[in-house]
């Protein structure tokens, strides 16, 4: 049996075709090079349009959801058991999903993923209940990460997550994955009092050690079939080497582990100022100077999050004139950058990169200035800096 | 590197002539590395800060300020704005305007956004408007409607009618309209539906008489949700609802189907998903509120959910088979 679900030449045909696409733009390529290449490397699989993904992903969890509820009914009440019942539910999607690559030719379409989604939701349920029932009454009280009970369920999570992760290429799940890779870490380190100590380091250095771990398997041939989630994950490894050195993760979740409810200043603070200046701008230069759009972008959310913990702390400002001097000050660097960039220099350029979706972006903007820039109504108090959802709304729309 | 490889495939497989790899590969290399989506959320984000910034800043401190600076200060930047704007307007046209650029079009929307400001100030500060609240919230209608046009801007055509919203005095933003709305309110679900139909009807006929067809999107996204959030509340409402919740159904009915024959023929998908989602609420309303559950109609129920569901499924992906265009 292969390992992987889905035929290797999909992906392998859709970065053709998205290369050439770039190309035809460019006229590097005539329209009938184009057709040629459309038709050596069809794209033969079937993935429709964002919304209806979302449509097909809403409605196929809704209804695994729904026929779930209805096998107690058949089995009968008496003899009802939950292990039986999860392995029940996960064994008939995941044959589903097998089916219905073979037979539809889904790929990341929206049905596939949910389907994949309900059955991993059930496997993991399945082996955090066989773990609780195995393990002494009171270590099943809490959920906390010093629970010992907690890394015996969370290995075989762990197991199970790669193993979907290499048969179906799926990025949230490699993302979920390497979320209980770092909770693993953690919680193997509490287990120890000097766990807590060294808990950020060990963080920071888990997150470097999966980011080199995925910059060596993207050389593998078969990089493409992964690259969702390979490029996810840069991602996360990039937030959680910031997060495990940021001042206010390591205060407040020091404060919350030793269960205080007024946080205190922790060992080697000046090391971890340092890091939540440094690392930003480690990120934005890199981001820039590489070039690569990842580090950017995490670098500038970064950099928004670091400007929130200077406020936490101490807030020079209050947020009236921060949000207006922010916004000016951002308003007159945009503007300065469109302007000097508008000839690239160091190879930036500030000109779109091909407009294929641009009207769809229009107007989806549109929805996003509905959204968000109306009327300043003035309130009292309780004013929040960061002006809502615009800043996510319109990075969105690069993906 | 993939792309290399991928060159490398094409030119084996003789699709690219060595000639063209070559250039390929030249223009791959020295490609610049484009920060368009980047500086535009920025400056979008500097926009929307400095705007509500402002906003707020100007209602604390209302006494502590000299007025004639704060009214020059923001008479300047919405003149600075307006002006650039109009500097750099492609020539008015009732069909897509060539793209004016992302300055100009931001500033037109800072512009917009001050101009909101100063309206307050000075109501809040002067009563220019005294109690003609009416008039207040009209005059911002009618300048964004007229601006979008005449500058080509999707974004204040949205201004615009969140003003006109605002008028009618329902909020008609995405997810304010299902938060900040009371729709239990007869008045307010009446005219919010009104307005819906109203919004769509522009959508339509922008597009029907080739009056700016591009702004059919803003417009019928943010009135059908608008209509089918208030029809929806009164379907579900247990008062006396300005609709009887059977023709608030139908209405539901009529508007999802509307949206999907419109989905198939423009390809906007986001309609298709939005019809599907609210027919689907209706249908399922509907079907329960004819079960009997004293009887042994729980089965009929339990089996529902799922058989709905993979119909819907089915529905979506044969959607291109079931609205054939004709």
């Amino acid at each position: 049996m292969n390992v992987k679900a889905y035929p290797t030449a999909w992906p392998y045909a859709e970065a053709v075709q998205k290369l050439a696409r770039r190309w035809q733009r460019q006229q590097l390529i005539s329209a009938p090079q184009m057709e040629a290449i459309k038709a050596a490397y069809p794209l033969s699989y079937y993935r429709p349009h964002v919304f209806i993904r979302v449509g097909l992903f809403v409605f196929t969890l809704f209804g695994c959801c729904a026929a779930a509820g209805l096998i107690p009914g058949l089995l009968g009440f008496q003899n009802f058991n939950f292990i039986l019942l999860a392995l029940l539910c996960a064994g008939g999607s995941l044959l589903l999903l097998e089916h219905l690559i073979r037979e539809s030719q889904l790929y990341h379409s929206g049905s596939d993923n949910a389907l994949l989604y309900f059955s991993l939701t059930c496997l993991i349920f399945a082996v955090f209940y066989a773990v609780g029932e195995a393990t002494p009454a009171p270590y099943r009280a809490s959920f906390s990460l010093t629970n010992p009970f907690l890394l015996l369920a969370l290995l075989p999570t762990l197991g199970l997550l790669m193993a979907a992760v290499i048969r179906y290429a799926d990025r949230w799940v490699a993302a979920v994955t390497y979320c209980t890779y770092l909770l693993l870490v953690a919680g193997f380190l509490l287990q120890f009092a000097a766990g807590r100590l060294v808990l950020s380091f060990a963080i920071m250095l888990a997150s470097a050690a999966a980011y080199a771990l995925v910059l060596r398997l993207a050389r593998r041939p078969d990089y493409l079939y992964y690259k969702p989630c390979f490029d996810l994950l840069k991602a996360l490894a990039l937030i959680t080497f910031y997060l495990g050195g940021n001042y206010l993760v390591v205060r407040e979740g020091n404060a919350a582990l030793s269960a205080l409810t007024v946080s205190r200043q922790v060992p080697f603070a000046p090391l971890f100022h340092f890091f939540t200046a440094g690392i930003p701008l480690l990120y934005i230069v890199v981001g820039l100077r590489r070039p690569h759009r990842t580090w950017l972008i995490v670098g500038l959310l970064a950099l928004a999050f670091s400007l929130y913990t200077l406020r936490f702390y101490r807030a020079l400002l209050p947020p009236e004139i921060a949000a207006t001097l922010a916004g000016a000050v951002l308003i007159s660097l945009t503007v300065w950058a469109f302007r000097y960039l508008r000839t690239p220099r160091h190879g930036l350029s500030a000109a779109a990169e091909g407009d294929e979706n641009k009207d769809s972006l229009l107007n989806l903007e549109s929805l996003v200035v509905a959204q968000t820039a109306h009327a300043p109504t003035p309130q009292p108090r309780g004013f929040e800096f960061g002006g809502g959802s615009s800043g996510g709304g319109g990075a969105d729309g690069k993906y | 590197m993939s792309c290399e490889e991928i060159i490398a495939d094409l030119t084996a497989r003789e699709l690219l002539p060595p000639a063209q790899a070559a250039a390929i590969r030249d223009y791959e290399r020295t490609r610049p590395f484009s920060l368009h989506y980047e500086l535009r959320t920025l400056l979008y984000l500097g926009i929307v800060l400095l705007s509500g910034g402002l906003g707020v800043l100007l209602y604390q401190h209302l006494d502590e300020l000299s007025h004639g600076v704060i009214i020059a200060g923001l008479v300047t930047i919405l003149l600075a704005c307006f002006l650039y704007a109009f500097r750099h307007r492609a020539p008015f046209t009732w069909q897509l305007a060539p793209p004016a650029g992302v300055l100009p079009d931001y500033l037109l929307l800072l512009g917009c956004l001050t101009f909101l400001t100063l309206e307050g100030y000075v109501q809040a500060q002067y009563q220019v408007f005294g109690t003609r609240y009416g008039l207040a919230l009209m005059l911002p209608a009618v300048l964004f409607f007229a601006l979008a046009y005449l500058f080509d801007h999707r974004g204040v055509l949205s201004m615009a009618i969140t003003a006109l919203a605002a008028w009618v005095g329902v909020s008609i933003a995405p997810t304010s309209a299902f938060v900040r709305n009371d729709f239990s309110s007869v008045d307010l679900s009446g005219s919010a539906i009104l307005l819906g139909l109203l919004l769509l009807g522009a959508g339509l006929a922008s597009e029907r008489l080739n009056r700016k067809p591009h702004f059919a999107f803003t417009y019928i996204s943010l009135g059908s949700n608008l209509a089918l959030l208030a029809a929806t509340a009164a379907l579900f409402s247990y008062q006396r609802a300005v609709l009887p919740p059977f023709a608030a159904g139908i209405l539901i009915l009529a508007i999802s189907t509307f949206l999907v024959w419109y989905a198939r023929r423009t390809h906007s998908y986001l309609f298709l998903l939005m019809g599907v989602v609210y027919g689907y609420i209706v249908v399922t309303y509907g079907f329960f509120q004819l079960l009997d559950f004293s009887g042994g109609d729980w089965f009929l129920a339990s089996l529902y959910f799922p058989l709905s569901a993979a119909g819907v499924v089915f529905l979506f992906k044969n959607i291109h088979k079931i609205l054939r265009q004709p």
